[in-house]
């Protein structure tokens, strides 16, 4: 095992640590109250870098604003990219839940090796998302949900440059419940293609695979606090034909339903080890971010 | 100058994008299947913010559906996180509530307007 790995594995040791002391202190702390205790929608709890299989209830519809930020490449400069997706969500049926929204982007850049300096906010396309439950809760103790999501940007989510992009995220949620209404483990496996026609008028197309693991423990009613683990490779090719770099990004989710009709699920996660070909950094700031945060309000009406 | 949104390499793309509505078409028409079998009946009330009876059943593996009174003066949300249900019931007023096929077990509902206000389905 390298001196990075070792590292990254004393910081991912840690962090359960951490969490499991605070599960095992907040158990005890509130276990006189277990009544206090109700159902919640694993969907947000994961803090939405994972996102859980609950698809709403029948005839729901919200508002969320979701916003994804980006900040730190290597090689110096200031980097910091945001994208809000102003989001419509309904689910029409038991089994099927759809989003719907155009994104707005804002670049912050200025000095990165490879990059332009950019200081700007721009509307930068639209996304979709439709979400199907494959697996019930009951009797299977794991829910799953596939979730297919076609995109299309007009500005590169990196650089905020002029493109024309359309990518296609599909996503397995799956989430279990390990101790009833307060310990949660969620898992998502992500395939997303993209294409993209840059400057030079040619398409060029990617790939990004990634699976990821979270544990959520509701610490008191309506608060759930948890981490988040992702592993994420990036290809040149829509089918993996290139292997570019890939990465590991863990941090900290946190959730609180604010009232009936209100939440917020928030989430913040870095590099804690990554690969680049060629390259002898231990991270891979060509296809990711040395941190990325998303920070996400839902108004049901 | 003219601007090829749909070149050969984006096919892929676009072509999921049908796929997915394709898809998603075929499982809004699974879930209006499902619930076009017979479903079984059980009626419940609610009366000074309280689920009367607060514990109902129904029988496993057939739609379900639910009439909920509302004797109170104030309007009601029934709603449920594992049943994926809710509709709001004016005061003095009745609605019915369709839930999909069930396995046995436990599911809870409440009244999102007054969360105190709990019962439970029991599928058997």
């Amino acid at each position: 095992m390298s001196i990075h790995s070792s590292s990254a594995a004393a910081r991912l040791f840690a962090v359960l640590a951490v969490t499991a002391a605070t599960i095992f202190v907040s158990t005890f702390a509130r276990a006189q109250d277990a009544s206090a205790f109700h159902e919640v929608e694993t969907k947000y709890i994961f803090g939405n870098f994972t996102v859980g299989s609950s698809t709403g209830v029948e005839g729901e519809k919200a508002f969320e604003p979701e916003t994804e930020a980006n900040f730190g490449k290597g090689g110096g400069g200031r980097y910091g990219v945001s994208q809000t997706t102003i989001e419509y969500e309904f689910t029409p049926t038991q089994y099927m839940q759809i989003v719907l929204g155009p994104t707005v982007s804002y670049y912050n850049i200025h000095g990165v090796p490879g990059l332009d300096d950019r200081n700007m906010g721009a509307i930068n396309g639209f996304e979709a998302e439709f979400r199907s439950v494959l697996i019930d809760r009951n009797p299977s103790p794991i829910a799953v949900t596939l979730s297919l999501e076609p995109e299309f940007h007009s500005r590169d989510e990196t650089s905020g440059a002029k493109v024309v992009n359309y990518g296609l995220e599909a996503k397995l949620e799956a989430d279990a419940e390990l101790i009833k209404n307060r310990l949660f483990w969620g898992f998502n496996l992500l395939y997303e293609p993209e294409t993209t026609r840059a400057d030079l008028g040619h398409w060029e197309n990617e790939s990004t695979f990634g699976i990821s693991s979270a544990l959520a423990y509701q610490i008191v009613p309506n608060v759930v606090i948890g981490a988040d683990l992702w592993y994420l490779r990036h290809y040149d090719g829509a089918a993996f034909n290139s292997f570019t770099g890939d990465t590991v990004y863990l941090g900290p989710t946190f959730y609180w339903k604010i009232a009936p009709k209100v939440l917020m699920s928030a989430a913040w996660e870095m590099q804690i080890t990554g690969h680049e070909p060629g390259v002898s950094a231990r991270l891979d700031f060509t296809d990711f971010s040395r941190q990325r945060a998303r920070l996400l309000l839902e108004f049901e009406f | 100058m003219q601007v090829n949104l749909f070149p050969r390499s984006a096919v892929l793309p676009v072509r999921a994008f049908f796929a997915i509505t394709l898809l998603a078409a075929a499982v809004l028409f699974a879930s209006e299947h499902t619930n076009a079998q017979q479903s079984a009946s059980v009626a419940i009330s609610v009366k000074d913010h309280r689920f009367q009876p607060g514990r109902i059943s129904a029988p496993a593996n057939r739609p379900i559906s639910i009439r909920v009174k509302n004797l109170d003066s104030a309007p009601m949300e029934f709603e449920s996180v594992s049943l994926r249900v809710e509709k709001v019931i004016a005061p003095g007023s009745e609605g019915v509530v369709n839930v999909r096929a069930l396995a046995p077990g436990r599911y809870e509902f409440f009244d999102d307007f007054h969360r105190e206000t709990r019962g439970v389905l029991v599928v058997e």
